[in-house]
């Protein structure tokens, strides 16, 4: 049975056009849960920014500012809320940490990237992505049961927890991460820049550091800064070798506490709406606007045009 | 935003005032059979406890829905008191105040348990006994030197449960008698639960801690007090005074499904088998 053709086009026509909203609708779709999806992004950071402040800044209606910033004394059930011992404490460590794990880093970066042969690259670039994925309490297992009998027995210290031990277990935790993004950026550097060094009849370590690494820089610091976001937020590792004990611990071997290990030691044996409840969220603020400091010195250090 | 907010909470109390009158009937009309919601929060301590208490109860009472879960002793008047959970578990008595605790009002204090605590130090260390005063003392950092209690010349390691823990609030009561424990100094930590305590006071061989009775095992050894050995037989005799209820708490009386779990821990049949089993002592073997 045949159609006359002009209703054949008509219904040919009709059949298009559903086609071609049907597209339009996907695209439309697609679109939106696109944009949703990098919205519900935003606004997960932006009220995580908001409560943690909002609990946090109730603390200043107790405590002033000056003792909550300045003052040593961190006594809760007495009504002392100093917590310079944990900020002094977290920078401290975060810059103990850099100290040790930053030129080791660097070295194990240059001998894959420059050094080491084929073979052995292959083995260590994934051993390294390894090593990161290594749970933290793993780390700090590790350190409580074989770091602090180490440092006991070597330094005298009595209970042997402490920067040192804290920052040697950082120091292995945060390691393959720079090492890895170092290694990455050393690599990128452009094979016609060394062989130029060479050809001008530079040496091996010339090249190096003189070519390559200030060519890496940026990618290099990238990796630090990195490195020093995981060790300013790592907790639970730290809060098993550090003593959690709130007072200074300049000589290394004394129990100290940092801003993660306390809150995480205290936050659930506090009562809601406790003046201590907010000075813990004011920490957790604090170590929050850290590392987003942080963050924003990476993206202005990062080279143009990347 | 409030409106919203508004509308719901309306919603959600509108549907349990409809479910709550609708349980209400079923009540009146099959009285043995127990229906409706138990939530319990609280104590880590406690918590073996409650969830096998919550399987055995679950199974004669299938009707029941029934959740355990355990934190920290003072997460479960907290949450009592919010109405997060129906039932409370915790290491002291909430509705008084403690060292560090104000008391909560409103909520009802059920003892289900009684748990032991013991002074403990590593296996090496000759020393056997401690009074009070001693404990007093060395946990307050003026006694720093075991030899001064009869050990060796070797410095004391003060370890402490952080602030806020049962076991700490039950310790410094019943064996330092409310003294003050030290805060600071090269000889003093603090750690998070009973096994990382367990784990430093084994590691550290001049260490001195406390910890529950039923933890004490392999390279730690429990001190007496005041002459009186840490056993079973003396705490239900009275001899041995460093020990503490466990409770339950409810806001206001427990009532409905809630009342039959506590009354089912609180049971001969509970008390004496599966409580016994997982080594705490029953209420009822305690001679007051």
């Amino acid at each position: 049975m045949a159609l006359p053709a002009s209703e054949v086009r008509a219904q040919h026509e009709q059949q298009k056009k559903k086609q071609w909203s049907m597209k339009y609708m996907k695209n439309k779709l697609f679109r939106y849960v696109c944009l949703f999806s990098a919205l519900f992004l935003g606004i997960a950071l932006f009220s995580i920014v908001i409560f943690i402040s909002q609990t946090g800044f109730l603390v200043f209606k107790d405590v002033s500012w000056k003792e909550f910033f300045f003052s040593a004394t961190w006594e809760p059930y007495e009504g002392k809320y100093g917590a310079a011992v944990f900020i002094a404490g977290t920078l401290y460590l975060t810059f103990l940490t850099l100290l040790i794990s930053t030129p080791i880093a660097l070295a194990v970066a240059i001998f894959i990237s420059e050094i080491a042969p084929n073979w052995l690259k292959n083995v260590m670039r994934p051993m390294l992505d390894l090593l990161v994925g290594i749970p933290s309490i793993v780390y700090g297992y590790l350190g409580l049961t074989v770091l602090l009998p180490f440092i006991r027995e070597k330094t005298g210290a009595l209970v042997g927890d402490g920067f040192l031990a804290a920052a040697l277990v950082l120091t292995l935790m945060i390691l393959p991460t720079i090492t890895r993004i170092s290694d990455d950026a050393i690599c990128a550097v452009p094979n016609y820049l060394r062989e130029a060094g060479y050809a001008l009849g530079s040496t091996k370590l010339q090249v190096i550091s003189r070519i390559v690494l200030p060519a890496a820089r940026s990618g290099i610091l990238t990796a630090i800064i990195l490195g020093m976001t995981r060790a300013i937020g790592e907790t639970m590792a730290v809060v098993m070798v550090i003593g959690n004990t709130a007072q200074f611990g300049w000589d290394l071997i004394t129990p100290t506490s940092v801003l993660t290990s306390n809150i995480v030691m205290q936050i659930i044996n506090v009562q809601f709406h406790s003046t201590w409840n907010y000075a813990l969220y004011m920490m957790a603020f604090l170590l929050l606007f850290i590392s987003l400091v942080l963050i924003v010195i990476i993206r202005k250090l990062r080279p143009k045009g990347e | 935003m409030k409106s919203l907010f508004k509308k719901l909470s309306f919603v959600a109390l509108s549907s349990a005032l409809l479910l709550g009158s609708s349980l209400g009937v079923t009540e009146k009309a099959e009285a043995s059979q127990v229906t409706g919601k138990v939530v319990v929060a609280g104590s880590s301590a406690l918590l073996p406890l409650t969830q096998q208490a919550a399987k055995e109860f679950k199974k004669a009472n299938p009707k029941v829905s029934i959740s355990v879960s355990g934190t920290a002793s003072i997460v479960g008047p907290q949450s009592v008191s919010k109405g997060s959970a129906t039932i409370g578990a915790c290491d002291w008595d909430a509705t008084k105040p403690v060292p560090g605790f104000n008391a909560f009002k409103g909520l009802k204090a059920y003892p289900i348990a009684v748990i032991p605590f013991a002074t403990i130090v590593h296996k090496s260390n000759p020393v056997k006994n401690l009074t009070t005063k001693q404990l007093q003392d060395i946990f307050a950092g003026k006694i720093t030197n075991w030899k001064e209690v009869g050990g060796k010349d070797e410095p004391i390691i003060v370890i402490n449960r952080v602030h806020g823990s049962g076991t700490r609030v039950n310790y410094q009561m019943k064996a330092l008698k409310g003294s003050a424990f030290m805060t600071k100094g090269e000889n003093y930590k603090e750690v998070q639960s009973n096994g990382n305590m367990i784990q430093a006071v084994a590691t550290t061989p001049n260490a001195i801690g406390y910890t529950d009775l039923a933890y004490i095992k392999g390279d730690i050894k429990a001190v007496a007090y005041n002459g009186i050995a840490p056993t079973v037989q003396n705490v239900t005799s009275g001899k041995y005074p460093v020990w503490g209820y466990g409770y339950l708490l409810t806001k206001g009386e427990a009532t409905g499904a809630n009342k039959a779990f506590i009354q089912y821990i609180q049971s001969k049949k509970f008390q004496q088998g599966s409580l016994k089993k997982l080594k705490f002592i029953p209420i009822t073997a305690m001679k007051k």
